[in-house]
């Protein structure tokens, strides 16, 4: 059993961790503070190979995998978590249309996809909630060769900055995914919610009415959409997620460690403390158990697992790591005292950013269901 | 232009895990175990600098090393920025080499590999600073080097103006090729690899050489090539002293000016 991570592997690890340190950490606290989208990163991002990741080199990509996937979200949240988090919703659809679409699909919209030339978003949610999927409104329905669909969807992720979104709609008794282009008659971004964390990333809203979509923007067959959807969630949603998690978790660790070994009270560094010791110790083992978790799912991913087979350990590893995220972010909280509430020590922003991972790809008591209706089968 | 370049590396301990570095003060020699390593960063900068040259006009980029077998991976780094080929010079008879040593073992490496148009090295290293090592390689070499290289214009296809730091300014200097340039920092700004360039990695893997193959005379290799000897080490220690002065105002003033000038201070 060799639980080492390749050479590959650590030097992307070493690269992504320079990116992050060299070109996004300088300007995170202001492209939070000003919730704007970042397309200058993703276009770096894309040109070093980072968004195309899970996609294959035909189509631009790079082929890397989920275990490449896993580390890059890692480090790139450790400083900065609404990038991290872009490369978990923008993966949804360049994942969907490799795994589902056809070749026109992945010719057409892949390559730009990978190079951060443009961005993507996918839609399953609406107003009546995420966790019930089969209850959706939206609806396409055949009019000869296009299909016409009306209906709405709320929550999503960065709908507004993407030329390109996927989608679920109702499609008589079944469900099928389409794609709806940026600029598409009856497609309209029709709010922006306000939002705690990630705030680069916007959520938005969208309508769609009487939005005339032609039949090759059907991603996979018709009525295979919740399959579609709910594999791509599993895969790479919940997944991203908790790789954005153990960022964040990394990124609170690191800043609470520095801040304990150089804050001095009683003639010495906190971090002599037991009690300051005590919480740090929490953080770091369950930062590695977390990471570990986390590794070996997205490692089994590689190696040709399905979400199917996965499920179990893909929702442990989110319910987990988003756990481990948001208490370590308290802890440093803990440690830092009033200097944790100060946004120029990055702390509160991380633990905005951990809260709103919480409903994101599933809550945790989604992640809760799935588990607990395994084991007691 | 077809130009073929060489640029020296070494693989140093990660300047963020200086403090847990420890010296052997009986060997005077460095303890690395356990220290996370790089490749030196103005080395960095001066792969940087052949890649750009190459991409400008055309060529080969070969980087070098001597070191411990752990410093293949500085080698597959540097061929993850975009480095043609990479040798790696590993050795127990290139072990303990000081400057001179490490010169000599590269100019037989250079003898073997054949004959280059540029040479690029860092400056100096972040873990021993002599910057020794490239211009004694120029030396044994015979050909014209330059230190402390900011800035590098090419006049011609074989002429090269270049921008020398100076301690409060700067110098142009005009050579030809073949040369050796030790570049600074202020030079560029290295590239970070790339997704699909780490992948290929795998397919370019470093050529290792020992003494035999480069053919150095063991006389003028590693330990026993090298003059330089520590008369002692030691770790340097800076303390803070502490005085109070006593009396008004105007008394501690003016004693602790005293006191200062006492010490020479001021």
């Amino acid at each position: 059993m060799d639980l080492n991570l390749s050479r590959e592997h650590e030097m992307l690890r070493d690269m992504v961790k320079e990116f992050a340190d060299s070109e996004l950490a300088p300007r995170a606290l202001e492209l939070d503070n000003k919730g704007e989208f970042f397309w200058e990163q993703v276009k770096r991002s894309g040109q070093l190979g980072l968004i195309g990741v899970i996609n294959s080199k035909e189509y631009g990509g790079t082929a890397m995998g989920h275990l490449a996937r896993m580390i890059l979200i890692e480090e790139i949240s450790r400083v900065y978590p609404p990038m991290g988090f872009f490369h978990q919703t923008g993966n949804l659809l360049m994942y969907a249309i490799e795994t589902f679409g056809s070749d026109e699909q992945k010719k057409k919209y892949l390559p730009a996809l990978c190079k951060g030339e443009k961005v993507s978003a996918f839609a399953l949610t609406e107003a009546t909630g995420g966790s019930d999927p089969a209850n959706m409104q939206t609806e396409a329905t055949l009019e000869g060769d296009d299909y016409v669909v009306n209906g709405r969807k709320s929550w999503i992720t960065a709908v507004d900055p993407a030329d390109v979104v996927g989608f679920v709609a109702r499609t008589g008794d079944k469900f099928s995914a389409f794609i709806v282009e940026k600029g598409t008659p009856g497609f309209e971004v029709t709010r922006r919610e306000e939002t705690i964390g990630l705030r680069s990333l916007p959520v938005n809203e969208f309508a769609l009415t009487n939005c005339r979509l032609p039949k090759e923007n059907l991603i996979g067959e018709e009525g295979r959409g919740l399959v579609c959807a709910l594999t791509t969630i599993a895969t790479i949603g919940r997944t991203g997620a908790a790789g954005v998690a153990l960022g964040i978790a990394h990124g609170c660790y690191e800043i609470a460690l520095k801040f304990a070994k150089e804050r001095v009270l009683y003639g010495k560094p906190i971090a002599v403390l037991q009690a300051i010791q005590f919480m740090l110790v929490d953080m770091n083992v369950e930062i590695e158990a977390a990471k570990w978790l986390c590794y070996s799912t997205a490692w089994q991913l590689d190696q040709g697992k399905t979400s199917r087979d996965l499920a179990v350990d893909i929702a442990r590893c989110k319910l987990y790591a988003v756990d481990v995220a948001n208490r370590c972010a308290y802890k440093a909280l803990d440690i830092m005292g009033a200097y944790g509430l100060s946004p120029e020590y990055r702390v509160i922003g991380l633990l905005r950013d951990a809260l709103e991972l919480g409903v994101a790809a599933g809550s945790q008591e989604i992640m809760k269901i799935t588990i607990g209706a395994t084991i007691t089968r | 232009m077809w130009l073929e370049i060489l640029v020296c590396i070494k693989q140093v301990p990660h300047p963020d895990h200086f403090s847990e570095i420890r010296l052997d003060v009986g060997s005077g020699h460095i303890i690395r175990e356990g220290i996370p390593a790089i490749i030196n960063p103005l080395d960095r900068n001066a792969l940087e600098e052949g890649l750009r040259v190459r991409e400008r006009f055309s060529g080969r980029v070969t980087v070098i090393s001597m070191g411990p077998p752990q410093a293949q991976k500085a080698l597959e780094e540097a061929l993850a920025m975009g480095a043609d080929r990479g040798i790696l010079l590993c050795d127990m008879a290139f072990a303990g080499a000081d400057t001179l040593a490490t010169a000599n073992t590269l100019f037989y490496a250079i003898q073997k590999l054949g004959k280059f148009d540029l040479i690029y090295c860092g400056n100096e290293t972040v873990d021993s600073g002599t910057a020794q090592v490239g211009p004694q390689l120029a030396e044994l070499l015979d050909i014209p080097q330059v230190s402390g290289v900011q800035e590098v214009t090419f006049s011609d296809e074989k002429g090269l103006e270049v921008r020398r730091a100076l301690e409060h300014g700067y110098m142009k200097v005009r050579l030809k090729l073949p040369a050796l340039l030790c570049v600074t920092r202020d030079i560029n700004r290295p590239r970070l690899p790339t997704v699909q360039s780490i992948m290929e990695v795998v397919q370019k893997k470093p050529i290792i050489w020992k003494a035999e193959d480069i053919g150095a005379p063991p006389e003028s290799i590693g330990l026993k090539g090298s003059p330089t000897c520590a008369a002692g080490v030691y770790e340097h220690k800076a303390g803070r002293r502490r005085e109070i002065m006593q009396g008004s105002t105007e008394e501690k003033v003016q004693r602790a000016v005293a006191r200062l000038k006492e010490l020479g201070a001021i």
